[in-house]
C-alpha cells in the first residue's frame, strides 16, 4: 500500500498502536481547557487513523485539532503504549503544510521569517545596553520572547551574569526558527547560518540560552550540527547557574513550574530545583510536577493560533500555583512566563519570575 | 442532522455546546473497544433541565441519544451505533456536596473519578472501587457501566456505593431515586437498576455516592507457582482463610513472559504469579493478614515468595502487575480486553481453559487479572487489518464466553455489555430473564432512543452470533 502522505510512512505502525484507552485524556492540557475529546491525544490519533483508512483527507476540517497541541508530550509520557504524539503531529502538519491546509498564524509566522530576523516582525532590536558580538567565554543567546516580549527579564539576567562576573557576549542573533519545525514548516537555512557565524566568531567554546527551546534546536536539528562538531556547548542557564553560589536568601513561599521543552522534552527536572533550594527556604511543589507538570499553554504554537485555549491553559497552571499558596513562581522559559503572567488573576497575589530575574531581584536588595 | 433539530438543540445547550464538525463526529464515534460508529451531531449538557429537554426533543423526533463520560469503556457502550446525539456529560463536574459526617459525597456525572478521590483525601475518606482508569473515566460512566477495580473482593464495586441518584428518563421527566441514608428499604430499588444499564434506560445527573475512610497502612507479598492448581488453592485458601486482602491479583505466564520480552523486570517465568496486598490502620494489623496470605502461598507449593519491606519493594512487587496493560498493547497493532469472571474455585479451571483456547484458534491470549473476585482479563492479541486474525480472534471470544458461562461464570465482571458482548447475552440469561429486560427496557424507553443497539435487548429471542 502506497503511503499519501508522510506522516503514515513514518509513524502508521505508532498511530496503529493507540488502543483508545484515553489515559492521555487525563493530562492534555487543550482537554483540559476545553474537555473537548477531538482535541486530545487519543482524537487526533484516531481522526489519523481515519486518514489512513482512506476515509477522510486532510484537509482544512482538521486544522483545529492539529494545530491546536502544544507539543507537551505530557500525553507520550502517559501512553501505555508509548506513541509518539508530539513528534507525530509535528509531521502531520508539515503534511498539511503541503496540501495547503494549514493554520494561517503558523503560515504567517514562516513568512514573517523569510523576511524578518525575529517571529514578532520588530525591526528594532531592544540593545540591552551591552556591546555585542565581542569575543567571549561565553555566548548568551537570548530568543525571540526574551528579546521582544519579556525583555525586563532579560535585562535582569543579564545582570545577574554581570554580578556573577560571566565573560559572555550577546550577539546580533537571529531567531532560531526552530518553532517553524514545530508547526508545519522547516527551519531556515539562511537563519542557522547567520546564528552559527555569529557564534564561531566569538570564539566562545560553550553556548548559554535562555530559551529551552532554542537550546532544543542548536543541540537537536542538524542544520546547527556544525556548533556541535566544532566542540561548542550549548547549554540552558539553568544547567549554567547551578554551580553558583548567590549568597541570599528568601523566606518567600516559592514554587517552580517546570517548562516541557526543558522537562519532559530535555529530562532536566533537577537543576532548577537545586538552584532554587539555595536561595529559597520555603520552597514548595505543585500538586504536578517534574514529568507531570502542566503544560502552561504557549508551546506548538497554541499561544499565537488558540489564544483564548492558551490562557485557559496557563490558568488551570496558576491554580495549582494558587492551591500551594505560592507567593513566586519561578520558571526558566520566556514563553511559560509570558503565557503565565498574561493568564494571572488580579486575586492572584504571587509574582512570576524567570528564575534568574528573580535571584537578580534578591542580590539588589541585598546590596 | 437536519437544520431545524439542530437549531433545537443550540437552543438547548447554546452554539458553544453543540458540534457537528468533522473532528468531533471522529472522535465521538470511538470508545477503548474496537467499535466505532459516526454520530450526527453532539451536545454537552450542563444541567439536568437541559438534559431534560434534549430527551424531550429526541424522544419527539425519535433521534437515538448516546449519553458519554470519558469514552474509556471496553465494549462499545459509548458508540453511537445507529447514528443520533452524543451527549457528553463531562462538562457538568461539579462535586456538589462532600459530607463526611454523613458518609457521603454528591456528585455530577462529568467529575472524574481521580478528581474525587483528591477532593476526598484531605479528609482521610475515598470512594473505593478504583477503577484502572479512574485517572480519565468519569462517575457517571463509572455508575453507567457499575465499574470495578483492583480492590474488588474487599471493596465491592461501584454498585455497593450508590445510594442514590438523579435521573432524566427518556420522556424527560426527572426522578430521584434512593436516599441519602446508609440504609433505605423503601420502594424498589431503582437505583440498582440503572447502575449498570450503560446509558439504556435513563441519563444520570446526580449522583450520592457513599464514602469510606482510607486505610493508612498496607503489607504487599507475591508469590510464583509451576502448576495452575497450585495457584488455583492458593487462591480459594486465601479467600476463606478469614482474611481479606485489598487487592489479590493475578500474571499467568503468557503476561509474564510479554512482560520480559518487553521491559528488564527479569520475571520468573512460571504457571502463576500472584500478588496480595492487605489493608488497615495499623503495620501490625496489615502484616498479621499478610503472613497469613503467606502461609497460604507456602501450603500450596509456592516456588517463591517475597514480601516488601520498604516502600521501594512494594513499588518494585508491583510493578509487573502495573505494566500488564502496557506492555501488552504494545504488542500488535490491536486487543480486546476481556473481563470474564468466574466463582474463586474455578479460577484454574478458566486458566487452563484459556490456554486450551489460545492454543486451539492459533493467537496469543494473555491473562492477568483480579483472582480474589474472580474477575480474569484475558487480552486477545492481533492484527486488526488482517481478517484471517480478525476471524481467530472473534472465535477465541466466542469460545471464552462459552468457558465461562460452562464454568458458571459471567461474560463480563465489570466493562459491561455494549456492543462486544451484545450477541451473547441470551448465553447467559435464560429467555424469561431476557424477556424481563426487554419489557423493562420498553417500559423506561418505549421509543428506544436511549442507546439503542446495545446489551442484546433488541436481538430475536435465543440469537447467539
Amino acid at each position: 500500500m502506497t503511503s499519501k502522505y508522510e506522516f503514515e510512512k513514518k509513524y502508521r505502525e505508532q498511530i496503529l498502536k493507540c488502543s483508545r484507552c484515553g489515559f492521555c485524556q487525563a493530562v492534555c492540557p487543550v482537554y483540559g481547557a476545553t474537555l473537548r475529546p477531538a482535541l486530545n491525544a487519543r482524537g487526533k490519533m484516531l481522526i489519523l487513523k481515519e486518514v489512513m483508512d482512506g476515509k477522510i483527507d486532510l484537509n482544512d476540517e482538521l486544522i483545529e485539532t492539529m494545530f491546536q497541541c502544544t507539543t507537551c508530550a505530557n500525553c507520550f509520557h502517559n501512553c501505555p503504549s508509548g506513541v509518539e504524539v508530539p513528534d507525530i503531529i509535528k509531521e502531520v502538519r508539515k503534511d498539511m503544510v503541503k496540501v495547503g491546509s494549514c493554520h494561517p498564524a503558523f503560515k504567517g509566522m514562516n513568512e514573517v521569517l523569510d523576511k524578518h530576523s525575529n517571529i514578532y516582525a520588530e525591526d528594532e532590536p531592544e540593545d540591552f545596553e551591552r556591546e555585542r558580538n565581542k569575543q567571549a567565554e561565553y555566548v548568551y543567546f537570548i530568543g525571540c520572547v526574551g528579546s521582544y516580549r519579556e525583555d525586563e527579564s532579560t535585562m535582569a539576567t543579564l545582570d545577574l551574569l554581570d554580578r556573577l562576573k560571566v565573560n559572555y557576549t550577546l550577539i546580533d542573533e537571529v531567531c532560531c526558527s526552530g518553532v517553524l519545525e514545530d508547526v508545519g514548516y522547516k527551519i531556515k537555512d539562511h537563519l542557522a547560518t547567520e546564528n552559527i557565524d555569529l557564534i564561531l566568531k566569538t570564539g566562545a567554546m560553550t553556548v548559554i540560552t535562555g530559551c529551552p527551546y532554542c537550546s532544543r534546536t542548536f543541540n537537536n536539528k542538524p542544520q546547527y550540527a556544525s556548533l556541535k562538531e566544532k566542540g561548542i556547548k550549548i547549554i540552558h542557564i539553568t544547567q549554567f547557574l547551578q554551580d553558583f553560589d548567590f549568597n541570599v536568601k528568601t523566606d518567600k513561599r516559592v514554587t517552580y513550574h517546570a517548562p516541557c521543552d526543558l522537562g519532559r522534552h530535555c529530562g532536566i527536572y533537577e537543576e532548577p530545583r537545586n538552584t532554587i533550594r539555595k536561595i529559597a527556604t520555603n520552597f514548595v511543589e505543585m500538586p504536578d510536577n517534574r514529568e507531570n507538570a502542566l503544560c502552561c499553554g504557549a508551546g506548538g504554537g497554541v499561544r499565537g493560533a488558540y489564544a483564548k485555549n492558551s490562557i485557559a491553559m496557563a490558568r488551570r497552571r496558576l491554580e495549582q500555583a494558587e492551591e500551594v499558596g505560592a507567593e513566586v513562581v519561578l520558571t526558566e522559559c520566556n514563553s511559560c512566563v509570558h503565557n503565565l503572567a498574561n493568564a494571572k488573576l488580579r486575586k492572584q497575589k504571587f509574582k512570576i519570575y524567570n528564575t534568574t530575574e528573580f535571584i537578580n531581584e534578591l542580590m539588589e536588595e541585598a546590596e | 442532522m437536519n437544520k431545524k433539530i439542530k437549531q433545537a438543540l443550540i437552543e438547548i445547550v447554546g452554539e458553544e455546546n453543540y458540534t457537528d464538525s468533522l473532528i468531533d463526529m471522529v472522535s465521538f464515534s470511538y470508545d477503548a473497544s474496537e467499535h466505532s460508529h459516526r454520530p450526527a451531531c453532539a451536545v454537552w449538557a450542563e444541567t439536568a433541565d437541559q438534559v431534560s429537554e434534549i430527551l424531550k426533543l429526541s424522544n419527539r423526533e425519535r433521534i437515538p441519544v448516546i449519553p458519554r463520560g470519558a469514552g474509556t469503556g471496553l465494549s462499545g457502550m459509548a458508540v453511537p451505533i445507529e447514528g443520533g446525539i452524543v451527549l457528553d456529560l463531562s462538562r457538568m463536574n461539579r462535586i456538589v456536596k462532600i459530607s463526611i459526617e454523613d458518609r457521603l459525597a454528591v456528585v455530577q456525572p462529568g467529575v472524574v473519578y481521580a478528581d474525587l478521590e483528591k477532593a476526598l483525601a484531605p479528609f482521610g475518606f475515598l470512594f473505593p472501587p478504583d477503577p484502572a482508569s479512574g485517572t480519565v473515566s468519569t462517575l457517571g460512566g463509572n455508575v453507567a457501566t457499575n465499574a470495578g477495580g483492583l480492590k474488588g473482593a474487599k471493596y465491592g464495586t461501584t454498585k455497593d456505593y450508590v445510594l442514590g441518584l438523579q435521573v432524566v428518563l427518556p420522556d424527560g421527566r426527572i426522578m430521584r431515586t434512593g436516599s441519602k441514608t446508609m440504609k433505605s428499604v423503601s420502594g424498589y430499588d431503582m437505583t440498582k437498576l440503572f447502575v449498570g444499564s450503560e446509558g439504556t434506560l435513563g441519563v444520570v445527573t446526580e449522583i450520592i455516592l457513599k464514602i469510606n475512610p482510607k486505610p493508612t497502612a498496607t503489607s504487599t507479598a507475591l508469590a510464583t507457582f509451576d502448576s495452575l492448581e497450585d495457584t488455583g488453592r492458593a487462591i480459594n485458601q486465601i479467600m476463606h482463610s478469614g482474611i481479606i486482602p485489598s487487592a489479590l491479583e493475578i500474571l499467568g505466564r503468557e503476561t509474564l513472559a510479554a512482560i520480559n520480552q518487553n521491559t528488564d523486570l527479569n520475571l520468573p517465568e512460571v504457571e502463576a504469579m500472584l500478588l496480595a496486598e492487605t489493608d488497615g490502620y495499623t503495620q501490625e494489623e496489615t502484616d498479621y493478614q499478610i503472613k497469613k496470605v503467606i502461609q497460604n502461598f507456602e501450603e500450596n507449593n509456592a516456588k517463591e515468595v517475597k514480601q516488601a519491606r520498604t516502600d521501594k519493594e512494594v513499588k518494585d512487587l508491583w510493578a509487573a502487575r502495573k505494566s500488564a496493560y502496557a506492555v501488552l498493547a504494545r504488542i500488535k497493532t490491536h486487543f480486546v480486553l476481556e473481563d470474564v469472571t468466574v466463582p474463586m474455585t474455578k479460577i484454574a479451571e478458566l486458566l487452563k481453559g484459556i490456554q486450551a483456547i489460545s492454543e486451539k484458534r492459533h493467537i496469543r491470549i494473555a491473562t492477568y487479572g483480579h483472582a480474589g473476585d474472580g474477575n480474569l482479563h484475558p487480552q486477545i492479541l492481533y492484527n486488526g487489518y488482517d481478517p484471517e486474525q480478525v476471524k481467530r480472534m472473534e472465535e477465541a471470544s466466542a469460545d471464552l464466553f462459552k468457558l465461562a458461562i460452562d464454568l458458571d461464570g459471567t461474560l463480563t465482571g465489570e466493562h459491561g455489555i455494549g456492543l462486544s458482548k451484545a450477541s451473547f447475552m441470551t448465553l447467559e440469561h435464560d429467555p424469561v430473564a431476557m424477556d424481563v429486560m426487554r419489557h423493562i427496557k420498553k417500559m423506561f424507553d418505549p421509543n428506544n432512543i436511549l442507546n439503542p443497539g446495545k446489551m442484546g435487548l433488541e436481538a430475536a429471542p435465543g440469537a447467539v452470533r
